[in-house]
């Protein structure tokens, strides 16, 4: 019985951590209809800047955290603007561009760091006991700020003007143009906002996990099933598939075994999405 | 940019042609790297028709490493169990992963848009873990090794040049299979492609033709898994990553996504830098992104595009003067 809650705990905990990916991964999709795939290079680029910021430089970890996210912003804001503004209708495009980014930053962060994985541990260790139930601090931790995070993100898109200027931007774009919304102040921002997730993310959990230049492409993969199953570009769906996928990954790998695990997860979200071809939550769909 | 019917077939049929030239390389040739580049042109472009079919329907699709597996492996369970002559070979290959497409473009071929995209991503990696789960049909996470080369009127085709001449005979095979059905179907895909609702309209079966192209691209990308297990003499899962259906999308987008022509070039194109970056070890990754970015920023159309950009056809100079303007 302890087993199991402590196995739905973990889940919950790495359900935060999933919902903060992959709501900068659909929020990217759903305003600017771009299929990110550098927002595990991203995640990554979150984690080395905080292994930087705090084991370098020597700022305690949660100051390093939150300019990581923030550094993570800031690039997603340029490159954005440099490579991703011009190309935003078309949908190829922009997977190829992004897939090219992907691959040029984890190559330029395996030169700068070196391939092999970062020594980059949390701050906090030992683990909370009660009654045979069992959590890692670093675990609860990370539960909390992701949730609090997830809290503000959902405070930012639907109570701030503009969160409902990124909504408009992401429900009709030619009607949201129309009422005056610029998209080349909303779109930099959106990726910036979305990669900064990805980067908080990064920083946060890759020194419970384990930070390597070739980390991203699972985060991806990752964000790729949860975001289809909950809907592309809706952000309420993308929070409850986090958890879905996240406390069945949790008991799957226990009780099944890692392989068998994914593979119950890949076919019951192949089996929703043919029963509801939009995804748990998800409207339209866009044209690739 | 749309261009003349005539002139889009004779493109392609260069496109064909330019395919056959490589079997001249071993003949010119006895160099082991040229042979190993030309096998992986010859795969990696076959595996890109895969692509451009479904690309003519207006559908990216990231199935082809799992048909191509599917057809590998196939291939492989046969040949190891004695059967090895090629054109049987060659047949099951793309027979197999083609009748699987049947049902299972029934499923997924109502998606659209993104979500056939990650769909089609979600069954290669479905696809992947049955391999592993099934040890004792497939060989799980170790592969089927010590596949017989294919032979053909009784003799075994195992040295070098055998199994480059293998390898474009197949590749000839998927791209006229290609050039048939894009180019007898060209009027029902385009029609899908521009406006799918407009086509249905008109009395276009959506459906029909939808499964028809997914069918065609599972044959051809069963052919090139067939090529690959046959050069590498193995059946590994890690041949059929999903990732690596990128480099196949690359391949025919780079090279410019309308035509067959394209996909040639633009796997020539990738694998000879590709080739030149591996040189620069730990930057190869990196240099083939830049390659990628560059290309998508300066030529969107691929490289068949921008060569229609800045070579002026005679057409066009001929149009100046009145004629019968803009027929499709």
């Amino acid at each position: 019985m302890q087993g199991i809650i402590s196995t739905g705990l973990i889940g919950l905990s790495l359900g935060t951590q999933y919902a903060l990916i992959s709501i900068g991964f659909t929020l990217i999709f759903g305003i600017l209809g771009v299929i990110n795939f550098a927002h595990g290079a991203f995640y990554i680029l979150g984690g080395y800047f905080a292994f930087t910021l705090s084991h370098s430089v020597g700022l305690p970890f949660f100051l390093a955290v939150v300019l990581a996210a923030v550094a993570t912003g800031a690039v997603g804001y340029l490159v954005e603007f440099v490579f991703i503004d011009r190309y935003v209708s078309d949908h190829i495009a922009t997977m190829l561009i992004t897939l090219g980014l992907y691959l040029v930053m984890t190559t330029a962060i395996g030169q700068v760091y070196g391939p092999e994985p970062a020594d980059f541990r949390f701050p906090v260790s030992g683990s909370l006991r009660h009654g045979g139930i069992y959590m890692p601090y670093a675990n609860l931790i990370v539960f909390g700020v992701c949730g609090v995070v997830t809290a503000a993100v959902y405070w930012l898109l639907f109570k701030t003007r503009y969160g409902i200027a990124l909504r408009a931007m992401a429900d009709d774009r030619a009607v949201a143009i129309a009422q005056g919304i610029v998209p080349a102040r909303m779109f930099p921002m959106a990726f910036a906002i979305a990669t900064g997730l990805a980067g908080l993310t990064g920083a946060l959990v890759t020194p419970i996990l384990e930070l390597d230049p070739n980390g991203g492409e699972a985060v991806v993969t990752k964000a790729f099933i949860i975001v289809i199953l909950g809907g592309l570009g809706s952000v309420g769906g993308a929070t409850v598939a986090a958890f879905i996928v996240s406390i069945i990954e949790a008991y799957s790998s226990v009780y099944l075994g890692s392989s068998r695990g994914a593979l119950a997860l890949f076919i019951l979200v192949l089996l929703i999405l043919l029963v509801r071809p939009s995804g748990l939550m998800g409207r339209e769909t866009r044209r690739a | 940019m749309q261009f003349g019917r005539q002139r889009e077939l004779v493109l392609d049929i260069c496109g064909v042609a330019l395919i056959l030239l490589f079997a001249a390389i071993p003949f010119v040739t006895g160099s082991p790297l040229l042979y190993s580049w030309t096998n992986q042109t010859v795969i990696g472009l076959t595996a890109a028709l895969g692509v451009y079919i479904m690309l003519r329907l207006g559908l990216l699709s990231f199935t082809v490493p799992a048909f191509m597996a599917i057809g590998g492996y196939a291939a492989a369970i046969l040949a190891v169990s004695g059967t090895t002559n090629l054109i049987l070979l060659m047949s099951v290959a793309c027979l197999t992963p083609a009748i699987f497409a049947i049902p299972l473009g029934m499923l997924v071929l109502r998606l659209k848009g993104i979500y056939f995209v990650f769909i089609t991503y979600i069954l290669n990696e479905i696809l992947q873990l049955v391999l592993f789960e099934t040890p004792g049909l497939t060989g799980g996470s170790d592969g089927i090794s010590g596949v017989p080369p294919a032979s053909l009127f009784g003799m075994a085709l195992w040295s070098p040049r055998h199994l480059v001449l293998v390898t474009v005979g197949i590749g000839m095979a998927a791209a006229v299979i290609t050039l048939a059905v894009t180019h007898r179907f060209r009027a029902e895909f385009s029609s899908i492609e521009d406006n799918e609702t407009l086509a249905q309209s008109l009395g276009v079966a959506v459906w029909k033709y939808r499964t028809l192209g997914l069918v065609a691209s599972a044959g051809v990308s069963g052919l090139a898994g067939f090529a690959l297990v046959n050069q590498l003499s193995t059946a590994n899962p890690s041949s059929f990553s999903s990732f690596s259906a990128i480099n196949y999308i690359a391949y025919a987008f780079i090279g410019g996504r309308r035509s067959l022509m394209g996909a040639v070039i633009g796997t020539i194109f990738v694998v000879v830098m590709s080739n030149l970056f591996s040189a620069q070890g730990q930057y190869a990754g990196g240099l083939f992104g830049l390659l990628l970015i560059g290309v998508v920023m300066i030529a969107p159309a691929g490289l068949i595009g921008l060569a229609q950009q800045v070579l002026p056809s005679r057409r066009s100079i001929q149009s100046k003067a009145p004629t019968e303007a803009n027929t499709i």
